[in-house]
């Protein structure tokens, strides 16, 4: 782990470099006339960022996982399957806290599941988090009865209310909860001993194990926690909906590990940062929110998310050789 | 050390100004629009579809005639509940006059309508239903009339008697929903010797998924002699079926909206009626309606644009041409 060693500027670099990135999206439509008052706006900015809890409770996730070399294309099936079990459990007269309970364990089950094949069963991740993502959508759908779930409005629908109650909370609890595991999420990547366990495993499985680190429950372990992470994301994707869809977020896998490549993840391991991911999260959805407000058509915008993923990437490469 | 600042600053910096330079092409006609005109968004379910085609048609046709500004803008994905109502709150964030919006879910798109009639931003529904009552105005076909008329048009086909399918579209899009119960409601009144062999399958959102779920029920009742289908991409995908197996033509086949593939069918005799609603009276009437609005005159609260049956012998009067085959040259992006 040499990144330690860096230089003031390297590490200053390291550190806002994602920052860059999304204070040129931000001066790219405040610089534009026609959005510039509108986009600027608090209201604005407190939109974008509870479009953004979803992906970013997930990314918190995948961050985990993808410093730890593995991958997890299940995780937008796994916050679909939460969403239905959420309203599921709503539906048929469960306490509000149940059913989010509920829907936060079964996300942290199919994760345990994903570690558990992926440990036991020495399978790649990739390949696993594969069938798995196929797995939770149908039973989403299966649970569901193949439509969505209309689930009387309670205060979990609150969570992702824009306008929260009690008014002095400024912004969603949804945001509150993202800050607040972020942060988390931070400290035990850098000052836990478990998560620099985490690094290590990425960083090389091997020598991680000839050193003496229990690569299996590391690994069962991260995966248990991002599919925790998922099935939260699935409560907040069903307190924005009112409703549990099982046909929802699907593609948003991407979103997810885009969000962290965008932050300085490496999809080979042991690299990547909470700060990072969030930061990509919020580039992506102010991108969103910027083309939405000009009115540009959808291609413009995917075009744009396309060519910021590489550029973000070839940036990161560019850093390492040089630092 | 700094060299590598310096470039990564050019490439971020070169980047953006290559994304602004492109992206700013597409907005350059609103450039010179006065701060008065009115600015309203129609938000479709999809962008691909043919029948959206035509309601941006309409809709462009009422921006030239009534001198607004429409932004024309829907989910990223097809049918994502979640990201068209991230839609219609960066529509509300950007401070439109009025929303013109074809909801996913009547439940789902709830709030973000209330919040945009908060921000007095009024809000017309167009081609499928919303619950509760805080839009405008109601712009739709009255679906449950087209399913009527679909049912009569297989059930006199049949002669009343027959084996036949009812594919459903996708739980939760009303105005489907709304044609499977008009057609289901008919075919068990009126055509008692019709047997429905299916009546709960799902063709999913797309073509292939409407063409597996087809391929799939045709190898189970090889014998159906009729299919209703409820949109276009589950009736394109039903016919693509259906021609697979050599079956096109022989069984009864009335489907819902239209596309040239469909329109070809039908003239073919592949396909015995298609339902054709009037999407581009739709989009037209919508922007026409907000613009009612915004202006202080008063507004139906329901608006219905209508539904005919089209068939082989109908489909070259001016009238079923027009909206079999509708002009969309007007569409610019």
């Amino acid at each position: 782990m040499s990144r330690q060693r860096r230089t003031g500027v390297g590490r200053a670099l390291n550190l806002f470099g994602p920052f860059i990135g999304l204070l040129l999206v931000i001066a790219l439509f405040a610089l534009i006339p026609e959005v510039q008052g509108r986009f600027l706006r608090a209201a604005n900015f407190k939109s974008v960022a509870t479009q953004s809890v979803i992906v970013a409770l997930g990314a918190l996730g995948m961050t985990l996982i993808i410093i730890s070399g593995g991958i997890d294309l299940s995780a937008a099936s796994n916050i679909a399957l939460a969403s239905v079990i959420t309203a599921y459990a709503i539906n048929a007269g469960a306490a509000p806290i149940l059913a989010i309970l509920l829907g936060v364990l079964t996300g942290g089950l199919v994760g345990l599941v994903n570690g558990g094949l992926v440990t036991r069963l020495r399978l790649v991740p990739f390949i696993v988090t594969m069938g798995m993502m196929g797995i939770a959508r149908g039973a989403a759908k299966w649970i569901a009865g193949n439509q969505k779930i209309d689930a009387p409005m309670t205060w979990v629908n609150e969570l992702m209310s824009k306008s929260p109650r009690p008014p002095w909370l400024l912004l969603a609890p949804g945001i509150w909860i993202v800050i607040l595991f972020a942060v988390a999420m931070a400290v035990l990547l850098k000052y836990t001993v478990f998560g620099r366990h985490i690094f290590a495993v990425g960083s090389n499985e091997a020598t991680a194990r000839l050193c003496g680190l229990r690569t299996n429950q590391i690994k069962i372990l991260v995966y248990a926690i991002s599919g925790l992470f998922c099935g939260l994301s699935g409560v907040m994707e069903f307190s924005r909906l009112t409703v549990g869809d099982p046909t929802v977020a699907v593609g948003l896998e991407l979103d997810i590990i885009a969000a962290v490549v965008i932050g300085g993840g490496s999809l080979s391991g042991g690299e990547g940062s909470i700060l990072g991911t969030m930061v990509g999260v919020l580039i992506m959805s102010f991108l969103r929110n910027g083309c939405t407000m000009m009115g540009w058509p959808n291609y413009i915008q995917e075009i744009i998310i396309g060519a910021i993923i590489i550029v973000a990437v070839a940036l990161d490469r560019l850093r390492h050789r040089t630092a | 050390m700094k060299s590598p600042v310096f470039k990564i600053l050019v490439i971020g910096l070169g980047a953006a100004l290559a994304f602004a330079a492109c992206a700013k092409k597409p907005s350059e006609p609103s450039g010179s629009e006065t701060a008065k005109t009115l600015r309203i968004a129609v938000i479709p379910k999809g962008t691909t579809h043919e029948f959206w085609k035509s309601i941006h048609a309409g809709a462009i046709r009422a921006e030239g005639e009534l001198g607004v500004k429409v932004i024309w803008k829907g989910p990223q994905k097809e049918d994502d509940r979640a990201q068209q109502i991230t839609v219609v709150e960066d529509f509300i964030s950007s401070g439109v006059d009025g929303i013109v919006l074809a909801p996913l879910d009547d439940r789902a798109l709830m709030r973000p309508v209330q919040d945009a009639v908060r921000e007095k931003i009024p809000v017309v529904i167009i081609d499928s239903a919303l619950q509760g009552s805080d839009y405008a105005s109601y712009v739709a076909t009255d679906n449950y009339k087209g399913g009527v008329l679909a049912a009569r048009r297989l059930g006199e086909l049949l002669k009343g008697r027959g084996r036949i399918f009812l594919i459903r579209y996708q739980e939760g899009s009303a105005s489907t929903v709304q044609r499977e119960a008009g057609f289901y409601d008919t075919v068990t009144k009126e055509f008692p010797g019709i047997v429905l062999l299916v009546k709960d399958q799902y063709a999913g959102a797309t073509t292939e998924t409407a063409y597996q779920l087809a391929e799939n029920l045709i190898s189970r009742f090889p014998d159906v002699e009729g299919v209703f289908t409820p949109n276009e991409s589950s009736t394109f995908g039903t016919l693509r079926a259906l021609q697979e197996s050599r079956l096109a033509g022989k069984v009864v086949f009335v489907g819902f909206d239209s596309s040239p593939k469909l329109v070809q069918g039908l003239r073919d005799g592949d396909i015995h009626g298609l339902v054709i609603q009037n999407p581009a009276k739709m989009g037209y009437l919508g922007v026409k309606t907000i613009v009612a609005i915004l202006r202080g005159e008063p507004v139906e609260k329901v608006i219905d644009t209508g539904v005919v049956l089209a068939t082989k012998d109908n489909m070259d009067s001016p009238e079923i041409k027009a909206l079999l085959s509708p002009d969309l040259t007007m569409i610019k992006d």
